[in-house]
């Protein structure tokens, strides 16, 4: 605590007393979180900031480009507008609409200091490049020079490549190294995983593939990104309620002009909505918060230790279930419609958990490499297929980058295959399961 | 601002690579007719998505919030959506539409089919306002200093002042030394043009037919449009009775009736005289049937036309034969017999879709 109001630097006027007071407020309430600096944006670059993920700097790509036309054309046709962008960086930068009324900012920015203070203090995060700012700039220079060196078309496929293969890692592995070697971990990324069995694929194939000095680096770069974001993913509903929570206290509680009172339900109840089939992070976050403070809590421990799934296995129950209207609902397989298929407590937590468990992303663990070279990878399956057209294509990106070969195994339809890619081609076998079980790993 | 425009420039440059080697299909398609605006074509292109390991169909279902009793059907869009926190990063499979220019369309149908350019017969010259940076100037923004001509000059006076030391070159360029780019206007001829597309739409033209016409007469504007400053662009329908009609209701006019192809010609021979005089434009007539006309007077009476007044006055004639179930195709072989030398007329016949590449390369081929 005690940082000087640096909050407003950027701001003037009106805004800037804003800011300091609802800092302010949010410190007084306990919140605790690194300098936040607010910027103005005008609302035409609103978009283009958002498709770079916040970050004013990041590496060519035809990627953001691509994400950014989706958000042209989904803002032009009134169908999503960006209302918050704020990045976990010391300072935090956030990001205020120049066309936003006066009330949406103060909304905003009290939001934001809820952000902020779980960016700090929330043990996903503790790991994480806290001056990621100058982290994506240096990425963005360092692929810059590479496409003057090595060329944009192959610097470009390579990235994609590597992008593929994002998802392969490990989440838990940043704090179990934190834990290991104590705080100097700190704001860099995990340490490769250069031995087997791992779950940072990742890591693994920037220790061991095949590669030239450039294209480790460009691998390193894109498990660097990843990491970073990762405890965004398996924090959404807890982070965006706790943000949610605060915002509404620290407004309620003395910001807001009695005039502005049916402006702010109005805006609030707008981002809490719910649409049946849809989880809304906002809504089921704010409320676990407020189910939590009700049953006499402590709230700051749970932000600081959880993230989504072991929140939500600890409050969610019965009660909660009930007060909340929550539902599981699959497909009918007859009318291919979703529809409602109970209110049981347990189903409905088992439903969630399993669906925000590893950041929500089939766990693929790399078991070794075999003696012929090729690289085995195994799907642990919990009852949900991969699918099988991608999982193909990534094989073969996979193989693409080790070259000797790659295999996965996983479970379609109950029945164990194989798919193996192997210059290009990739097959795939069915595995009786005698023989599969005689298989050593 | 931000670095955003090059990386979607980016992007529109890899999926405008994915356009121009689909081409061919977009040739043969009339999607792209309906998404035509003044200066541009709206493309619809799938979303480019990395492959990814994710889960797959049976990771249907979630956990919802609301109302409603089991079994009851879930309402709403939402219900698509499927799992926790899709709304963040959950990739659609929504179309992009990326607008492609139509110079753009243009020279990628150049490029695919090898048109050659055409030169346009000009009359009059035009002083065009466009103009290349060839000149070089005294004075000029900053931004187009010419740094060689600036320093070239810096030199001369330098040496002309005897001040010039070979062992320690030092020039120190004065305002009066710096020299500007400037602009040239060059005067280019005006070129204006005319297409007429003529389009028999008797009882014989089937929908297919007719589609197949409007996606030929498509991709000829486009061409031709990139060649001519000035494009203007006459539809004629006819059956035993042609007309003027509208852009719109060329491409959706559905008509019925005999034919009688003379009336077409009569009324584009009309049209030339009275308002697109040759000496003034680059005339293209385009003429569209299934080959059966209503006698054989009639057809004597249309190469007549063609000869004597048509042909002198227009760059050339084009002839499309489309085969229909009723057609007999007799047009095109009596057109070919009496004007089949003359190199102002090309006659293409036309079965299915996948010829109207060929057809659109013989028609623009000729870079006439």
């Amino acid at each position: 605590m005690g940082a000087p109001a640096r909050a407003s630097s950027r701001l003037s006027g009106e805004l800037a007393g804003w800011a300091a007071l609802i800092e302010r407020a949010a410190r007084d309430r306990g919140l605790d979180f690194f300098p936040v600096q607010f910027e103005l944006l005008d609302a035409s670059d609103v978009n283009g900031l958002a498709a770079y993920g916040g970050f004013p700097v990041r590496y060519p790509s035809w990627r953001f480009g691509m994400e950014f036309e989706r958000l042209e054309k989904g803002y032009h046709w009134g169908l999503s507008k960006i209302y918050e962008l704020v990045i976990n960086n010391d300072p935090v930068i956030a990001y205020l609409v120049r066309s936003n009324s006066t009330l949406e900012q103060k909304l905003v920015m009290a939001h934001v200091f809820g952000h902020a203070d779980f960016f700090r203090h929330n043990c996903w995060f503790a790991s994480t490049e806290r001056h990621m700012l100058d982290r994506m700039a240096s990425h963005a220079t360092l692929v810059r020079r590479l496409v003057d060196r090595i060329g944009l078309e192959r610097v470009e496929r390579f990235l994609d490549l590597a992008l593929s293969l994002e998802n392969l890692l490990d989440p838990y592995l940043p704090l179990r190294q934190r834990l290991r070697d104590g705080a100097e971990r700190r704001g860099a990324p995990p340490a490769s995983e250069s031995s087997t069995p791992t779950f940072d694929v990742l890591g693994y194939l920037c220790a061991h593939a095949p590669l030239d000095d450039w294209q480790r680096e460009l691998l390193s770069l894109v498990r660097d990104e990843a990491y970073y974001f990762q405890p965004q993913r398996m924090t959404k509903i807890m982070n965006e309620g706790w943000a949610t929570f605060w915002h509404s206290r620290i407004l309620t509680g003395g910001v807001l002009d009695a005039s502005e009172i049916v402006e702010f339900a109005d805006c609030h109840s707008g981002a809490t909505a719910v649409a049946p089939g849809r989880l809304n992070p906002y809504k089921l976050g704010i409320e676990l918060w407020r189910y939590a403070d009700q049953r006499g809590e402590d709230l700051w421990r749970l932000r600081r230790v959880h993230d989504d799934a072991s929140l939500i296995d600890e409050l969610v129950d019965d009660e909660f279930v009930a007060s909340q209207k929550m539902f599981v609902y699959g497909r009918n397989a007859r009318s291919g419609k979703a529809e409602v298929e109970g209110r049981d407590a347990r189903a409905i937590k088992d439903k969630l958990l399993t669906q925000l468990s590893w950041g929500g992303l089939p766990r693929i663990e790399l078991v070794g490499v075999d003696v012929g070279g090729q690289l085995h990878l195994e799907h642990r399956h919990d009852g949900r297929d991969l699918q099988l057209e991608r999982a193909r294509e990534t094989l073969r990106r996979v193989d693409e980058l080790w070259r000797a070969g790659a295999v996965l195994e996983t479970r379609v339809e109950g029945a164990r295959r194989r798919l193996i890619a192997s210059g290009g081609e990739v097959r795939v076998e069915e595995l009786d399961d005698a023989r599969a079980d005689t298989k050593a790993h | 601002m931000f670095r955003i425009d090059a990386d979607r420039a980016r992007f529109r440059e890899i999926v405008r690579g994915k356009i121009r080697s689909d081409l061919s299909k977009y040739l043969s398609t009339s999607e792209l007719i309906a998404r035509q605006g003044a200066h541009a074509v709206s493309v619809p292109v799938p979303q480019i998505e990395l492959p990814q390991f994710c889960f797959g169909e049976n990771d249907k279902g979630g956990v919802g919030q609301g109302p409603g009793e089991r079994g009851e059907e879930l309402e709403g869009d939402g219900a698509g959506q499927d799992g926790v926190g899709a709304a963040g990063d959950g990739l659609g499979q929504h179309l992009l539409e990326v607008d492609v220019e139509l110079d753009e369309l243009a020279e990628m149908l150049g490029r695919e089919l090898e048109l050659p350019r055409i030169e346009p017969k000009g009359k009059r010259l035009l002083m065009s306002d466009g103009g290349r940076y060839s000149d070089v100037s005294h004075s000029g923004p900053d931004s187009l200093r010419h740094f060689r001509r600036s320093y070239r000059q810096a030199l001369k006076r330098t040496i002309a002042a005897g001040k010039w030391d070979p062992a320690a070159p030092r020039v120190e360029p004065t305002r009066e030394d710096f020299r500007y780019r400037a602009r040239r206007v060059t005067p280019t001829p005006e070129s204006s043009a005319v297409v007429i597309h003529m389009m028999d739409v008797s009882g014989s033209m089937g929908r297919e037919q007719k589609e197949i016409v409007r996606i030929e007469a498509f991709w000829i504007d486009t061409w031709l449009r990139s060649q001519y400053h000035n494009l203007e662009v006459v539809y004629i329908v006819h059956d035993a009775a042609a007309k003027v009609v509208d852009h719109d209701s060329f491409f959706h006019l559905r008509e019925s009736g005999g034919t009688k192809i003379s009336s077409a010609y009569e009324l584009c021979l009309q049209l030339i005289r009275e308002k697109h005089r040759p000496e003034d434009w680059n005339i293209y007539p385009f003429h569209y049937s299934d080959g059966d006309n209503w006698s054989a007077r009639d057809t004597e009476k249309c190469i007549a036309l063609l000869r004597d007044e048509l042909l002198p006055r227009v760059n050339q004639f084009c002839y499309g034969q489309v085969k229909s179930a009723y057609g007999s195709g007799q047009f095109k072989k009596d057109l070919d017999d009496a004007l089949g030398a003359d190199e102002r007329v090309v006659t293409v016949s036309v079965s299915e879709r996948t010829d109207i590449q060929r057809a659109i390369r013989a028609f623009l081929g000729k870079g006439r």
